[in-house]
C-alpha cells in the first residue's frame, strides 16, 4: 500500500441550468471558482487533468477532450490528461482516479472537472440522445433511454415488495427542494409541498415533476493533491479521500442482478467495499450525497448504504432522517432533484459539498461532520459507485 | 443549396441517432440473433464447452471464454411482473401509448426477466400477472455500403403483446 494519502483540497462549481454558456465556457467559471477557493494555488502547480464528460462528444462534437480543457484552463499537464465517462459517476469515478493517481506517486495535484452542455439548440436532441446512455441494441428500442418509466417499475416494485407509499418517497423530493432553495449554484430555488409533489405532471406513474431530477447544463470542479501539497496549498483543515469502490454486475436490464428491481445488490456490495476500505461502517458517516435521480432512488439507496433497514426506506424519508438533524443529513445541497444533473460534473458538486461539510463551512452545515460519503448510480442502474471522505487519514 | 458540414440535411444516415442496431451480417456477428426473429424465434446463444447459456447473444462464452456457441432458443412467452404507462410526453421516435413491462419468462428460461415495450395494447388495460408474447415487427432500414454499392439493409426488433 502507498504511504500517500489523497485530499480534496478545494472546488467550485458554475452556476447549473440551463445555460447561455458551452461546455468549455462553464469549465472555465468551475475551474476559476476552484481556485478561487484555494489561493495558494496557481494553474503551474496543476500537474494533472482529469476531465469528466458523457455527453460531451455527442452534444458538444469533440472527442479527445481533454487537451482542449488543459488548453482553455491554462493547464500543462504532465501526468495525466484524460476524458472519464462513467455517464451519471463519470465525476466520483474521477476522482477516485486522481486518488489512485496521487496516491501511487504518479500525481501531485490534479483538477478534476467535469462539464456538461445538454441543452444544445433544440431540447429534443438530449433526450434523444440517452438512447446512448443505455445498452443501446437492447435496451434502447424498448424505450427507456430517458430513464422515467425504469424507475418508474422500479417505485412499483418497491411499493410492492415493501409496502412504500407515494408520498414517502415524494417526502425526498421535498426535504432535497428545502435544502437547494438556499444554494443559489443549484438548477432550482424553491420549496416545495406534498400537494405540489403529488399534483405535478405525471411523468411515469407513480412518478410525478418533482420526482424526476432535471438535465441541466453545468460545470463543477475540484484538486485532489498529496496530502503534503494539500497542507501547502490550504490553511483549512485537510480531508482524506478514504475509499471507494465502483460495482458493476450487469448492462443489459435483463441480466438485473437482484430479486427484483427494488432489490440492488451491486449497490450493496459498493457500499461493502467502500466502507471496508476506509475502515468504517455506515454508523460512522455524519452526511451522505446519494444519486436522487429520483425520489424513489434516493430511498432505496438509503437502505442499500446501510444507513436503514432494507425495504424501510420509505418509513426512514418521511420521519426526517435524511434533514439536517436526522440519523443521516442526506443531499444538504439540494441533491441532483434540486441542484440538476449535468452528468459528469454530479460526482464532483456532491465531492465539493462534503469538503464543505467536513470542514465545517457548508450552506446547510451539520454540526460536528467528520465523515462523508457520495454515491451515483449510472444509466439503467448498471453501475454503482461510492466515494468515502473523511478529517482524519485512513485508519 | 446544400450545406457543407450538417450531411445529414442532405438525406445522409447518421448511425449515432438511430435507435435501432445495425442488424446486418456485414456489420455484426450475432446476426442469426436477427435472422431468428424474422422466423417467429426468441433465441441466444450457449456455450457449447460449459454449457453456460446467456443473454444477450455473444460471441465468447463469458463463463469460460469459449468461442464454440450454439443457438438456443427462449421461451415466447411470459407474464407481467410490473407495467409502466406513458400516454404523454413520450420519448420521440415512439407513440403514444408507450407501454413497458417488466416481463417474467418462468423458472427455466436462461433469462428470468426481459424489459420490453407492450404493443397492441390499448392503454391502461395491461395489469400484473397478465399473460404476454413475443411479437416481432419491421423497423427502417438504412444505407450500408457493400464494396463498392450501398444496398439498404432491412431490419426487425421484437417487443411483447398481450396473449389474446
Amino acid at each position: 500500500m502507498a504511504g500517500r494519502n489523497a485530499c480534496i483540497v478545494g472546488g467550485g462549481m458554475c452556476k447549473w441550468g440551463v445555460r447561455e454558456a458551452s461546455y468549455i465556457d462553464m469549465a472555465q467559471e468551475a475551474a476559476k471558482e476552484c481556485l478561487d477557493d484555494i489561493p495558494g494555488l496557481k494553474p503551474g502547480y496543476i500537474d494533472g487533468l482529469l476531465f469528466a464528460s458523457a455527453f460531451v462528444g455527442r452534444r458538444s462534437v469533440q472527442i479527445n477532450t481533454a487537451p482542449v480543457v488543459a488548453e482553455r484552463l491554462g493547464l500543462n499537464p504532465t501526468s495525466i490528461c484524460a476524458r472519464v465517462d462513467v455517464l451519471c459517476a463519470s465525476g466520483s469515478t474521477a476522482i477516485l482516479l486522481a486518488k489512485g493517481l496521487v496516491e501511487s506517486g504518479m500525481s501531485d495535484v490534479v483538477m478534476v472537472v467535469g462539464s456538461e452542455k445538454l441543452y444544445t439548440p433544440e431540447r429534443w436532441q438530449v433526450q434523444y440522445d440517452e438512447i446512448a446512455a443505455i445498452d443501446h441494441d437492447w435496451d434502447s428500442p424498448q424505450g427507456i433511454g430517458p430513464p422515467p418509466i425504469w424507475f418508474a417499475l422500479t417505485a412499483k416494485e418497491h411499493m410492492k415488495y415493501y409496502g412504500t407509499k407515494r408520498e414517502q418517497f415524494g417526502t425526498a423530493s421535498i426535504i432535497n427542494y428545502d435544502y437547494g432553495f438556499s444554494n443559489p449554484n443549484g438548477h432550482f430555488q424553491r420549496q416545495l409541498t406534498m400537494d405540489d409533489v403529488l399534483n405535478a405532471t405525471e411523468i411515469a406513474a407513480p412518478l410525478n415533476l418533482y420526482d424526476c431530477c432535471p438535465l441541466s447544463d453545468g460545470s463543477a470542479a475540484v484538486i485532489i493533491a498529496s496530502e503534503e501539497r494539500a497542507k501547502e496549498l490550504s490553511d483549512r483543515p485537510p480531508v482524506y479521500i478514504l475509499g471507494g469502490a465502483q460495482v458493476s454486475l450487469h448492462s443489459v436490464t435483463a441480466n438485473w442482478p437482484g430479486e427484483h428491481l427494488g432489490e440492488w445488490p451491486h449497490l450493496r456490495l459498493a457500499a461493502e467495499k467502500a466502507y471496508k476500505r476506509a475502515k468504517i461502517g455506515p454508523e460512522d458517516v455524519d452526511v451522505a450525497q446519494v444519486h436522487d435521480c429520483f425520489s424513489i432512488s434516493e430511498v432505496i439507496e438509503l437502505e442499500e448504504l446501510g444507513f436503514c433497514q432494507k425495504g424501510e426506506g420509505g418509513p426512514f424519508v418521511e420521519s426526517g432522517q435524511t434533514k439536517i438533524r436526522g440519523s443521516i443529513p442526506t443531499n444538504t445541497d439540494g441533491g441532483l432533484i434540486s441542484c440538476g444533473h449535468p452528468f459528469g460534473a454530479t460526482g464532483i458538486r456532491q465531492g465539493i459539498e462534503i469538503l464543505k461539510q467536513l470542514q465545517g463551512r457548508a450552506n446547510n452545515q451539520v454540526s460536528d461532520a467528520a465523515t462523508g460519503l457520495t454515491h451515483n448510480l449510472s444509466g439503467a442502474n448498471a453501475e454503482h459507485t461510492v466515494v468515502i471522505y473523511g478529517s482524519e487519514p485512513g485508519k | 443549396m446544400a450545406v457543407s458540414g450538417i450531411p445529414f440535411l442532405e438525406g445522409r444516415y447518421s448511425p449515432t441517432f438511430d435507435l435501432w442496431p445495425i442488424e446486418t451480417k456485414e456489420f455484426n456477428r450475432i446476426h442469426t440473433f436477427y435472422d431468428n426473429l424474422r422466423e417467429g424465434k426468441f433465441t441466444t446463444t450457449k456455450c457449447r464447452q460449459c454449457g453456460r447459456e446467456s443473454y444477450p447473444p455473444r460471441v465468447i462464452c463469458p463463463e469460460c471464454y469459449s468461442d464454440e456457441l450454439e443457438w438456443i432458443e427462449l421461451p415466447r412467452k411470459g407474464k407481467v411482473e410490473a407495467v409502466v404507462e406513458k400516454l404523454g410526453g413520450v420519448p420521440i421516435c415512439f407513440e403514444p401509448p408507450l407501454i413497458d413491462a417488466w416481463i417474467d419468462l418462468g423458472e427455466e428460461s436462461p433469462v428470468r426477466h426481459v424489459l420490453s415495450r407492450v404493443i397492441n395494447c390499448p392503454p391502461e388495460s395491461l395489469k400484473e400477472d397478465d399473460k404476454v408474447q413475443l411479437v416481432v415487427f419491421d423497423v427502417p432500414s438504412h444505407p450500408i455500403e457493400i464494396r463498392q454499392e450501398t444496398i439498404m439493409a432491412e431490419r426487425v426488433f421484437f417487443a411483447f403483446e398481450p396473449v389474446k
